[in-house]
């Protein structure tokens, strides 16, 4: 028992030193997690237009990479599969882990993640939208419950949306994104992993344990594809000009700092 | 003190028992709401993660019967689905909605859909738990929004407790909702006609029934796959040269060669489900046995199974499908009180 013990004591000094130095490349290895009680993660997440906090009731005028003016009347997506990591090891999988986060709604920008091992973590990874699996089964509950992020016509979620309006898009700007099937070439499911820059992530317990993630919506236009409201105002349905803004939008996430 | 507790004991101990036997019997009603006929497949849509009840199927009916899924009250699943011809929507090319909006496309049969791997014309809803949720968000049908149909639910006492009955909850929520509309559809079994007496050995056909049969194999049954009478698959049967009106599959997958082409429906009650066609063009039978002897054109999505120009079908010929066609119906399925408003 006792040996037990010194050698997971020893697993986590391990852990630690991997983690502290930041010229050391990443334990390719699985790192154990250091002993102590399980504790909550929180990913606090604020939408942005570049440097000023996002304002969804369409009263702010924003400028994208294109220089077109645009506000925004919602923006609403969802964040599924979290998964905390040490290194490169995958170190815990949050189960059902379904996110709806609605910029309407403080609540539902603070992601909580209970009964995370105790550890020094490096890195958290996450899917923008909800996996194949769920998109064909049935109705379903919680964050999937079917709304209006749910494509009815075409059964499937839609995993982001952002309305607004533009003197270049006389009808509004409405950017529905979704899709999961890769036989029709309209999979928008995309990975996102944001490393901590070197920082780690302690959980143990109650202590406090918060990532705070920037969303920019700038990015949205810009990153890597351009997205000119003058050419593209309206996308509302899987595949085609969705796929590119799915791979902007996986890039408008990045990692800020963390509260341990 | 011992004596109490016993008698305690015994009183747990038949309450117990009471409870199974009570769920003993609605599982016992749901098994009977749900079967396998003869010669079917096993279905799609099992019930797994919704087991079936009485109060389950009661509950679906009731919903499927209400306006109150539609924005104004004015029209529910029964309005374009009616049990007396299969579910379908009587003598209606296309189907008048909310405020008297036409939709682009005939209101099928409803029934077997617990086989049915996919619905609509397009096959655009995956799952028979999240079907209502189409015509009920559709602008020409019921206009309504999902989370404001639960809102009007919630306020009703009577929805409280059916709620409560078929979910021991009477907390309502969209899944529960949809679960119950579907042990309703999905009870919705139709396997009861002529032809199935006939292809189980229980009953005979006459002559030209049979003969009609034969033709059928023949001719239909590679797409009308029997005993479903759909084999489910998207293709083009010559209506139209130009798909640009209604791409049908195309609109769903994005794929330039699934342009024009709709999901072969089940012929079962086939003489009820007047108009035919996923826009109802035609009318009657003789119509559509015109089209398929001479009517199929050389569109660039034809089916390679189906001739350009059409399969020359003689007068007799013709009248011989017909008579195996009016086999297909159902009487005991149209006048089953179960699923009657």
């Amino acid at each position: 028992m006792k040996y037990l013990q010194l050698f997971a004591l020893s697993l986590g000094i391990l852990a630690f030193a991997s983690c502290e130095d930041d010229n050391n490349p990443k334990p390719s290895t699985p790192v154990s997690p250091v002993p102590g009680t399980p504790g909550t993660v929180t990913i606090d997440i604020t939408n942005v237009a570049g440097t000023v906090n996002v304002d969804e009731t369409g009263a702010t005028s924003y400028t994208n990479s294109s220089g077109e003016s645009f506000t925004v009347t919602k923006l609403k997506y969802y964040i599924s599969n979290v998964k905390m990591m040490i290194g490169d090891s995958l170190a815990y999988v949050m189960p059902e882990s379904y996110f709806l986060v609605d910029e309407a709604n403080l609540a539902s920008t603070k992601l909580s993640i209970p009964n995370v091992p105790a550890g020094n973590y490096t890195s958290v990874k996450f899917t923008v939208g909800v996996d194949s699996a769920r998109n064909v089964s049935g109705a379903q509950t919680g964050a999937l419950t079917p709304s209006d992020m749910f494509w009815t016509w075409n059964s499937g979620y839609i995993f982001f949306k952002l309305e607004g309006a533009s003197p270049l898009a006389p009808n509004g700007i409405v950017y529905h994104v979704g899709g999961f099937r890769n036989a029709n070439n309209t999979n928008a499911l995309r990975d996102v992993e944001l490393d901590f820059n070197g920082d780690a992530l302690t959980v143990n317990g109650s202590r406090e344990a918060e990532i705070h993630v920037f969303a920019d919506i700038l990015k949205v236009f810009s990153t890597p594809n351009t997205i000119s409201i003058a050419t593209l105002s309206f996308q509302m349905s899987p595949g085609g000009n969705a796929l590119l803004l799915a791979d902007n939008i996986s890039n408008m996430f990045s990692f800020d700092h963390l509260h341990n | 003190m011992n004596r109490s507790k016993d008698i305690l004991r015994l009183a747990f101990l038949l309450i117990a028992v009471l409870l199974t036997a009570c769920a003993k019997e609605e599982r016992e009603e749901g098994s009977r709401l749900f079967y396998i006929p003869e010669g079917f497949p096993a279905p799609v849509y099992g019930f797994e993660n919704n087991p079936l009840s009485r109060p389950g199927f009661d509950l679906g009916r009731k919903l499927f019967y209400d306006p109150i899924l539609s924005r104004d009250s004015s029209t529910s699943c029964g309005s374009c689905h009616q049990q007396f011809v299969a579910f379908a929507h009587a003598d209606h090319r296309l189907s008048h909605g909310i405020d008297g909006l036409l939709g682009t496309r005939n209101a099928p049969g409803l029934f077997n859909m617990a086989w049915m791997p996919e619905f609509m014309w397009d096959g655009g809803v995956n799952h028979i738990e999240v079907q209502p949720l189409a015509p009920i968000a559709n602008p020409v049908e019921m206009d309504e929004n999902i989370s404001h149909v639960i809102f009007k639910l919630q306020r009703q006492e009577s929805y409280r407790q059916l709620f409560k009955n078929a979910f021991g909850s009477d907390s309502i929520t969209t899944q529960l909702m949809l679960r119950a509309m579907a042990q309703f559809m999905g009870s919705m079994i139709s396997a009861n006609s002529k032809y199935d007496a006939y292809r189980t050995g229980k009953g005979t056909m006459s002559s030209s029934e049979l003969n009609g049969l034969s033709l059928f194999r023949t001719h239909c049954s590679s797409c009308h796959a029997e005993p479903l009478l759909s084999d489910f698959s998207y293709r083009n049967n010559g209506l139209d040269v130009s798909y640009a009106a209604d791409p049908g599959r195309a609109a769903i997958t994005f794929l330039p060669q699934d342009s024009g082409k709709f999901k072969v429906p089940s012929l079962r009650n086939v003489a009820l489900t007047y108009p035919y066609m996923h826009d109802g063009r035609f009318q009657n039978l003789n119509q559509v046995m015109d089209h398929y002897s001479s009517g199929i054109l050389a569109g660039s999505a034809l089916d390679p199974l189906l001739p350009a120009g059409g399969l020359q079908l003689s007068a007799q010929e013709k009248a011989d499908i017909l008579a195996f066609l009016n086999t297909l119906t159902d009487y005991q399925f149209i006048s089953d009180r179960r699923f009657a408003e």
